[in-house]
């Protein structure tokens, strides 16, 4: 299951190019037939024109494989029951069935990006926006998934703490490390998102931010006087201007040399307030942007 | 600017003191802060986006108090955690990037190459459809790195960003950080890269026990955590 959610791999086939809906919608329509439909000779049809489309997303043929080979492993038990009551054509149906919808599944997961799927859930959701906003599904979606080799391996690691100190049999050794650091890794997650702010925002103040980025001032401004009446600042109060953007980061190390030689060790002990006054700027004359970020390999 | 105004800190269910009120005002462009463990290090700098909430004072950030207005503080800081692995969410790294560029971009072919430029311009643009899973502990913290530099951020807080990472890439992301055009504020176990800030303050036990030139910082520090041994060993 875990090795399944990095299958998704950027290639040009007709899978790729199609939207996700339609794939999904593919994969739903395909459980109902092989649920209503229990002809062999339709099933193994479906089987086989699944194997295909996955043979067409030309999926990671390690991963792939494994995850064949389970379901191969669990149709062939399946079927094995129905041939022991001697209901052959049921145990045919019933193993295509299985490896069809298993087989077109993988062909979805390997064919869809994550973010597409997002895209997707987001909109299946908007319906319920009121009560759950779309963004904040998708990104539930995402984490979900995101936590579950995290957790996986959080086990592992536990497991062999517990083996490393002879305690292999105990379930608890394995069970409460294992807890205790998933819902670590939860805050730590949440922290992470907060930080990154990340479905956080209101609507309005997202709309605020596409169009801030655009340069469209005068939507800007609307979507300001928005958040304004909502009790927010506005944007436009807060933004530094460039002389001010180059005091902010243009303190040089003699102010902090002279803050330093001012605060020393038995000033400090008090919680002493220590204020550098920024001298000259060593920023080149313009603000900060991500092209000024530099390439290195 | 970032600006501590007596901002202390208490523990929320036993009311114990984690930092002492503080007043601070941050201006210079590296900015390292050092101490030992459970000094108080990281709520500090977690104060400047709100990650922590001060329980008395305010701490504000470019003239905006982010107890009120932490979005768009948070919209200004970018932050960077000790384990990378916590603040990727998406599967590969151009997802996870494009993820952050959700709330700036609208087109999905936009954003897919905004976030493609951005990882380039971090040296992870052969990486791009390479699952988190699969990368290394250094190449996730550029990646962590790229997705907040991708929102363009003014101010950089890197909570022990390179504690995680071997030699090479310890390197490699401390000199990335440095050269970022962005107000950079580092808390660090590495007195190698502390030294290399313009400022550099000490907090031990909850409190700012130094503050100044990063020279005379580390010296100050390397005394007072050699003496806390010594006494330990002569007891």
């Amino acid at each position: 299951m875990i090795s399944m959610l990095g299958l998704y791999r950027p290639r040009h086939t007709p899978l790729h190019h199609a939207p996700a809906w339609l794939k999904v919608l593919m994969l739903v329509a395909m459980a109902i037939v092989t649920v209503v439909a229990s002809d062999p000779v339709t099933s193994v049809g479906l089987m086989c024109a699944s194997v295909l489309l996955l043979i067409s997303t030309e999926p990671p043929a390690k991963a792939t494989a494994w995850a064949m080979l389970g379901t191969v492993l669990i149709a062939a038990l399946s079927a094995s029951l129905h041939l022991w009551r001697g209901d052959w054509a049921r145990a045919i149906d019933v193993a295509a069935d299985l490896i069809g919808i298993v087989a077109l599944a993988l062909a979805v997961t390997c064919s869809t990006s994550m973010a597409a799927m997002l895209d997707f859930v987001s909109t299946l959701a908007r319906p319920i926006r009121f009560i759950l906003p779309p963004e904040t599904l998708g990104l539930m979606f995402a984490l979900m998934l995101r936590a579950l080799p995290e957790v996986a391996r959080l086990y592992l690691e536990s497991r062999m703490a517990a083996r490393a100190r002879g305690l292999e049999r105990s379930v608890r050794a394995v069970v409460f490390p294992t807890t205790t650091r998933s819902v670590g890794f939860a805050l730590q997650l949440g922290q992470a998102l907060h930080a990154r702010g990340i479905a956080e925002e209101a609507r309005g103040s997202r709309k605020a931010d596409k169009a801030e980025a655009r340069g469209e001032s005068r939507a800007a401004r609307k979507a300001t006087k928005r958040r304004r009446g909502k009790g927010a600042p506005a944007v436009a109060d807060h933004e530094l201007t460039k002389a001010e953007a180059f005091a902010v980061l243009g303190g040089g190390p003699s102010s902090a040399a002279a803050a330093g030689s001012s605060a020393g060790p038995s000033a400090a002990r008090a919680g002493a307030t220590a204020t550098a006054s920024p001298t000259a700027p060593e920023l080149e004359d313009r603000p900060a942007t991500r092209d000024d970020s530099p390439t290195q390999r | 600017m970032i600006e501590f105004k007596d901002a202390a800190v208490v523990a929320p269910d036993s009311g114990v003191p984690i930092l002492e009120p503080t007043s601070l005002t941050l201006t210079e462009r590296h900015i390292s802060i050092i101490g030992a463990n459970g000094g108080g290090k990281s709520t500090l700098v977690r104060m400047i986006n709100g990650l922590v909430p001060p329980a008395s004072g305010s701490v504000e950030v470019e003239g905006l108090d982010v107890a009120k207005q932490g979005p768009r503080v948070r919209r200004m800081v970018g932050f960077l955690f000790t384990d990378p692995s916590a603040q990727l969410i998406m599967p590969t790294a151009i997802e996870d990037v494009m993820l952050s560029l959700r709330r700036t971009i609208d087109k999905k072919d936009e954003r897919a190459e905004a976030a493609l430029a951005a990882l380039e311009e971090i040296g992870l643009g052969d990486r791009a459809d390479v699952s988190v899973n699969a990368l290394s502990g250094g190449q996730r913290q550029l990646l962590a790195l790229a997705g907040v530099l991708a929102v363009t951020p003014r101010i950089l807080v890197a909570d022990e960003p390179t504690t995680l990472l071997d030699l090479r890439w310890r390197a490699h992301v401390g000199s990335l950080l440095r050269s970022l055009p962005v107000q950079l504020i580092e808390v660090t176990h590495d007195l190698d890269s502390a030294v290399r800030a313009e400022r550099t303050i000490v907090i031990d036990e909850g409190s700012v026990a130094f503050d100044g030139s990063p020279v005379e910082a580390v010296a100050y520090y390397r005394d007072l955590m050699f003496g806390r041994v010594k006494r330990r060993q002569a007891t």
